[in-house]
């Protein structure tokens, strides 16, 4: 829902402004004031998490644990039903006379598919939460940009359509930001 | 609170041996000299030890197309001793993963700072353990062509799993084990692969880092969602670490074997693999953080915390061998109590006194202060606590195995060529591994070394001012 202003306003070439902030506080403090302005389709870009980026950002609780959870739940009764099925229902089999449906047995294994579906849920449900991977990202036509992950703490806000951008790049460059620049998606 | 004011306390504290991260830090610099490594060609140093490690490889194909040709009958294997080098072999390969598991997740749940230089390199070391622990069940299986048996899959025999054997739990723990640890290791990788990739001068490492990286580009939003996903990791490996030693022990203690079938394995054997993998933790780290100039973020502070987790594991170690014996008597079983007997008295008793000096005796050292915050002391010490682990599964296994319930029955289990070789060829195998881990990916994870350097930089402002009024 975040992402839908920033993934399917425009049929071509997005366009961004970025600028890149002294440190992570400043970018914080600029995350929330160019919102205030009503750009909504704001990202920040750090080296590590930022302490109150979230809230900068607007985000709400994230999706991750109720995808854990689903996986999880899976997981544990997909594993013990399995077991139920295949050695109590199918093709009961006796070992040394205990019963076919033997619970004791089939904890360990309906704990290692708990674990496992839950893991698998949360790694691919991230990837499809970041929408990663994506090979291709407009802001990656900036080379400064690339400071990003490194050093940089980078604000990018991408236009409305229609939007020259003018208003954007002033706001950046009088919140303190320097090497503001835009960028436009190539469109192949 | 109490972990603030630890970290708080980081700089100020006359106490305190050492600090997290030495020197004027920041993000540039630390991309700087985190990242150094791995540019760096490699040196002569690094290529002989690579070419040694390769030699290893080399001689651990040989000892499976041998084992493969041949069958179990090139090993030392016999009736009674059914288990022996693989399976020994097996339970130290995973033990040794274990530390990674734990540093990685238990101490990350536990907010340990000194965490966070260590995790990489031992999450690293716990997948290629369990890659090379994982070969020995299946090369036991005899024919490992159809170990896929042994997955609950539809097929044409009409046969499922038998799911109340602990050998099918090890089958899903194992590879739950390997699968989950693989996705946590990735995921905290993405971030310093993207590092990698902007930091990078040639087009070439450009494509290729950018490959793994996904297209991470730092953003907020994913952050966000991140941080959870990583904790959540962290919350399911800490009870899976535990989960799979104790059902790795099952595989003794559900049997009917004097000596194996005891109800302290599980915790007994947890607190063994967390003793092993530690220790070898240390004997890498030792010269890694030397060789590729890492000894700013991996202090004195990192080793000696390190050792004194050796130290308390160990102790938990010694209490189990005491009440393993204590039990063998206090039973009055006379084939249980045997069984412990022959340990210190029959023909294994080298290996038993061995596992005793190494195991119980070497940690003890690291009371002395001295002990713990010297470098040669403790790559020693290591490499003991390393052969006295495996001299445990040894004498776990081959001594309960050897004089079993008939004297008529009684056998001498002696390692072929082939045992030998297989099992020096996974030490390589996985030296192998490692060193192209060292050389292709920073082996300090780089983005929450910048996180904790940034995090201490702001705690410790506070402090100064409090001490100041």
């Amino acid at each position: 829902m975040e992402h839908a202003a920033e993934h399917h306003a425009a049929p071509v070439g997005k366009t961004f402004v970025l600028g890149r902030f002294e440190s992570g506080e400043a970018l914080v403090d600029a995350c929330y004031k160019v919102r205030e302005k009503g750009f909504e389709a704001i990202d920040t870009h750090s080296p590590y998490p930022l302490h109150g980026g979230d809230e900068a950002l607007g985000l709400g609780r994230s999706r991750v644990p109720r995808i854990a959870l689903t996986g999880g739940l899976t997981g544990m009764f997909g594993g013990y039903l399995m077991m139920v099925y295949m050695n109590g229902l199918n093709w009961p089999l006796n070992v040394g006379g205990r019963p076919p449906h033997a619970p004791p047995s089939f904890i360990p294994i309906t704990f290692e598919t708990t674990v496992l579906l839950a893991s698998l849920s949360i790694f691919f449900g991230l990837l499809a939460l970041m929408r990663l991977p994506q090979p291709y990202h407009a802001v990656f036509e900036s080379e400064e940009f690339r400071s990003a992950v490194n050093d940089g703490f980078w604000l990018s806000v991408c236009l409305p359509s229609g939007s020259d951008g003018k208003d954007a790049t002033a706001l950046l460059s009088q919140l303190g930001a320097r090497e503001v620049s835009t960028v436009k998606e190539s469109v192949e | 609170m109490a972990a603030e004011h630890a970290a708080a306390a980081v700089a100020a504290d006359p106490l305190d041996s050492a600090p997290l991260l030495v020197g004027k830090q920041d993000n540039t610099t630390l991309t700087g000299n985190l990242l150094a490594h791995v540019w760096a060609r490699p040196d002569k140093g690094w290529l002989l030890s690579f070419l040694i490690a390769l030699s290893g490889s080399g001689a651990l194909v040989l000892a499976i197309t041998v084992t493969l040709a041949e069958g179990i009958g090139a090993w030392g294997n016999n009736i009674p001793v059914g288990w022996a080098f693989d399976i020994t072999n097996f339970v130290w390969w995973i033990g040794i993963g274990h530390a990674g598991t734990l540093i990685s997740a238990i101490l990350f749940l536990f907010q340990q700072r000194w965490r966070t230089a260590i995790n990489r390199f031992s999450e690293a070391m716990t997948i290629f353990a369990v890659m090379c622990a994982g070969l020995f069940p299946l090369l036991h299986t005899g024919r490992p062509w159809f170990a896929y048996f042994m997955f609950p899959y539809p097929s044409t025999l009409e046969m499922w799993p038998q799911f109340k054997s602990p050998l099918i739990w090890d089958v899903f723990a194992v590879s739950t084990y390997f699968t989950v640890s693989l996705l946590f290791w990735y995921l905290g990788l993405i971030p310093d692969l993207a590092s990698l990739r902007d930091a990078s001068k040639s087009p070439i490492q450009r494509k290729i880092y950018g490959i793994f990286a996904l297209g991470w580009r730092g953003s907020g939003r994913h952050w966000h969602n991140y941080k959870v996903g990583y904790l959540l990791l962290a919350g399911l490996s800490t009870p899976l670490v535990l989960s799979v030693h104790t059902i790795v022990s099952f595989d003794f203690a559900v049997s009917l074997i004097p000596g194996w079938h005891t109800t302290i394995f599980p915790p007994y054997f947890v607190a063994g693999a967390v003793f092993s993998g530690f220790a070898m933790v240390m004997s890498w780290m030792v010269p890694a953080r030397h060789f590729l100039g890492l000894k700013h973020v991996i202090t004195m502070r990192h080793l000696e915390n390190m050792n004194k987790i050796i130290l308390a594991t160990g102790m938990l170690v010694g209490y189990g061998y005491l009440m393993e014996h204590f039990i063998a008597w206090y039973s009055g079983n006379q084939f249980e109590w045997f069984v412990f007997f022959n340990r210190a008295t029959g023909p294994y008793r080298g290996v038993y006194f061995l596992m005793l000096f190494c195991n119980v005796l070497t940690p003890q050292i690291f009371w002395f202060k001295k002990a713990r915050t010297s470098i040669p002391i403790m790559f020693i010490a290591s490499i003991f606590v390393n052969i006295g682990m495996w001299c445990e599964r040894f004498v776990i296994i081959v001594t309960s195995l050897h004089r079993d319930f008939l004297p008529a029955s009684w056998d001498m289990y002696y390692p072929t060529w082939v045992d030998i070789t297989l099992f020096l060829g996974t030490i390589g195998f996985f030296s192998t591994l490692f060193l192209l881990f060292l050389k292709f990916i920073p082996a300090v994870a780089v983005s929450e070394v910048k996180e904790l350097n940034e995090e201490l930089q702001h705690r410790t402002a506070p402090v100064t001012v409090v001490t100041g009024a």
